[in-house]
């Protein structure tokens, strides 16, 4: 099967005033479609570098990264902006809805922003808060929403255009444990539906749900578990 | 949501400060409506005031400003023989003199006397009694209100007039005259009192005889241009100007300052508009900045977040620029009434005239304004470093 991802020994160094900061060291990852993945490690260890490199907003030092197949090394930024648009979804420890709209037009932006019409953008619209239990809450705004509410409505918007890989850092990092274990479970459920899904987490008991684990440190993967 | 859509909604999310920046706005953008208004305006009052007349072209003995220079004798006859040209409808020949209008030994007033016999088309609109005729004894007078007020007397009666007509000559006598009508004067200013007759009536009074003319007032059959043309070959000595001409000298030199003025003051206004939405847009952006980066890690181009700043600082031009209009309409108005009370200024012109060029000509200032105060923030927009950022704001 050819890898959704592939990450070619990945290097990313920040030059720092310190003197440069090695972030990422040698990173070499395949992951399939459909897998699910979680990261975990101290901070500063370059969970976060990665998972942002996967995701295509940022690029390696060296090393290359193939998602599906294309190298993003050698593509203009629009077409990265275009592979992130239609193939990645992402979720952020912050939610960063937009607070001017509601629930359901925060779901609409990505989908209106890849040229979904009108209708069809409406009924995914409604089918996604009710996959994530909140289709009675469509027209309130963020400021509404308490914090496990408006990350359900970010995995939403995140699974808009039907991602083929959906990344999260810390997507529990602002809730309480209740909130957080739902999350967790929808998570779960994404994965199921068939959507790859790479986490970045602190939480073990998150990252403990994945079949598949990395433990970073000092930019390296120190440890890859597999559950069996 | 469409990119209209979407920057209205991020624009009025702080409603407060889009409501102050658009009242900022309009007030610059009404002070730059009312400076492209000053820029023409007393030019195209100008002409029009010219226009209203009836007469196109101007003939003088020299070109020395009109009127007040050498004056071009046999008047009659330039008059008649230009009269005789197919390309002038109408030759009238013009003179001046400045008077004293007595009421019993003392002068009451210092009045601008024109001696014009009246043709088809005269200066002048009757506004109570008759107009000059050559008939009346002692000779006909018609004068504006102002003088009128200053006599105290009512049409029909007579009163006396000292005139003189050369600073040469020795004191003059006064001279009866019957009031016969009122009349508006276009050149009139709000305190200026002035008065016509005849020109044989003036010639009388004046007491010189000298059939000469301050210019002769045409009015062309085919066009102000073929008409300056049939009276250059007639008569090479005079000097013909056109109503453009006068205008144009005028533009070139009487009205400098105001254009000037204009210019300096359009500048700054446009300035402070940059600054501002340049300002506004900026402080937005930078208290987005995670959440651009956000929508730029869900797929939006720099384009495209771009495209968002700019069409938001078009949207605060717009409506600024719209409620510009109305507040610097009514703030050309009050500023006019205070320029036109100057002395020396005929009523009938304006500082401020609305003309459809200045609108557009505002609108395209305003876009332009808008266009480079969004370049900056556009351009912090396009650059922003989506990785940076996102986690600069989880570490804030």
């Amino acid at each position: 099967m050819t890898p959704l991802i592939e990450a070619r020994t990945l290097g990313k160094v920040f030059p720092m005033g310190g003197g440069p900061v090695h972030a990422l060291r040698d990173i070499s990852l395949q992951m399939c479609a459909g897998e699910y993945l979680t990261i975990r490690g101290p901070s500063g260890c370059g969970k976060s570098t990665l998972l942002h490199i996967l995701g295509c907003v940022d690029t390696p030092t060296s090393g290359s990264l193939l998602f599906d197949s294309r190298d993003v090394g050698s593509l203009a930024d629009a077409e990265r902006s275009e592979i992130r648009l239609r193939s990645i979804g992402f979720v952020f420890q912050r939610f960063f809805l937009l607070p001017m709209l509601t629930a359901a037009e925060n779901v609409d932006v990505p989908q209106a922003e890849a040229g979904v019409p009108k209708a069809d953008r409406r009924r995914r619209t409604m089918e996604l808060l009710e996959y994530v239990g909140l289709a009675h809450r469509a027209d309130h705004r963020p400021s509404q929403l308490s914090g496990g509410e408006a990350q359900r409505v970010a995995i939403a918007r995140a699974l808009a255009n039907r991602p083929r890989l959906l990344l999260a850092d810390e997507p529990t990092g602002e809730l309480d444990r209740a909130n957080g274990e739902h999350i967790a479970e929808l998570l779960d459920r994404v994965q199921s539906d068939g959507t790859a899904v790479v986490v970045v987490t602190h939480d073990g008991a998150l990252a403990e749900r994945a079949p598949r684990r990395l433990l970073m440190r000092d930019g390296r993967i120190e440890q890859e578990e597999f559950r069996r | 949501m469409r990119v209209l859509a979407f920057a209205s909604r991020s624009l009025f999310r702080q409603p407060g400060r889009t409501a102050l920046g658009i009242l900022g706005i309009a007030a610059v953008g009404a002070l730059l409506f009312d400076m492209l208004l000053l820029s023409r305006g007393l030019v195209v009052s100008f002409r029009d005031l010219l226009d209203s007349i009836g007469f196109d072209v101007r003939v003088t003995a020299t070109d020395s400003p009109l009127p007040g220079g050498v004056r071009l004798d046999n008047a009659s006859e330039a008059a008649a023989q230009l009269a005789r040209l197919p390309e002038l409808r109408e030759v009238v020949p013009m003179r001046t003199a400045t008077g004293e209008a007595l009421r019993g030994e003392r002068a009451v007033a210092t009045v601008g006397l024109t001696g014009m016999d009246p043709g088809a088309r005269r200066p002048w609109t009757i506004v109570a009694g008759q107009d000059l005729d050559g008939a009346t004894t002692p000779p006909a007078l018609v004068i504006n209100q102002t003088l009128m007020d200053a006599l105290g007397t009512s049409l029909g009666t007579t009163i006396s007039m000292r005139v003189s007509c050369s600073a040469n000559r020795a004191a003059p006598v006064a001279v009866p005259f019957t009031l016969v009508g009122i009349a508006q004067f276009p050149f009139d200013d709000e305190a200026q009192s002035t008065g016509v007759m005849t020109r044989s009536a003036l010639r009388s009074a004046c007491g010189d005889g000298a059939d000469d003319a301050d210019m002769l007032m045409v009015s062309s059959a085919g066009g102000s241009a073929a008409a300056l043309a049939a009276i250059r070959r007639a008569r090479p000595d005079l000097v013909p100007v056109t109503n453009e001409q006068i205008v144009a000298r005028m533009q070139t030199q009487g009205f400098t300052y105001f254009r000037q003025i204009s210019a300096v003051l359009s500048t700054i206004t446009l300035i402070f508009g940059f600054l501002l939405i340049t300002v506004l847009l900026t402080v937005s952006v930078n208290q987005r900045l995670g959440e651009i980066a956000a929508l730029r890690a869900l797929g939006f181009s720099a384009r495209r977040a771009a495209a968002d700043v700019f069409v938001q600082g078009a949207l605060l031009v717009a409506i600024g620029g719209v409620l510009a209009l109305p507040v610097g309409y009514a703030l050309s108005l009050w500023l006019d009434r205070i320029l036109k009370a100057m002395p020396g200024i005929p009523t009938s012109m304006h500082f401020f005239v609305f003309e459809p060029r200045a609108l557009l000509t505002h609108a395209a200032l305003l876009i332009a304004t808008a266009v480079l105060a969004s370049a900056y923030p556009m351009w912090l927009v396009a650059r922003l470093p989506i990785a940076t950022t996102l986690r600069n704001e989880v570490v804030g």
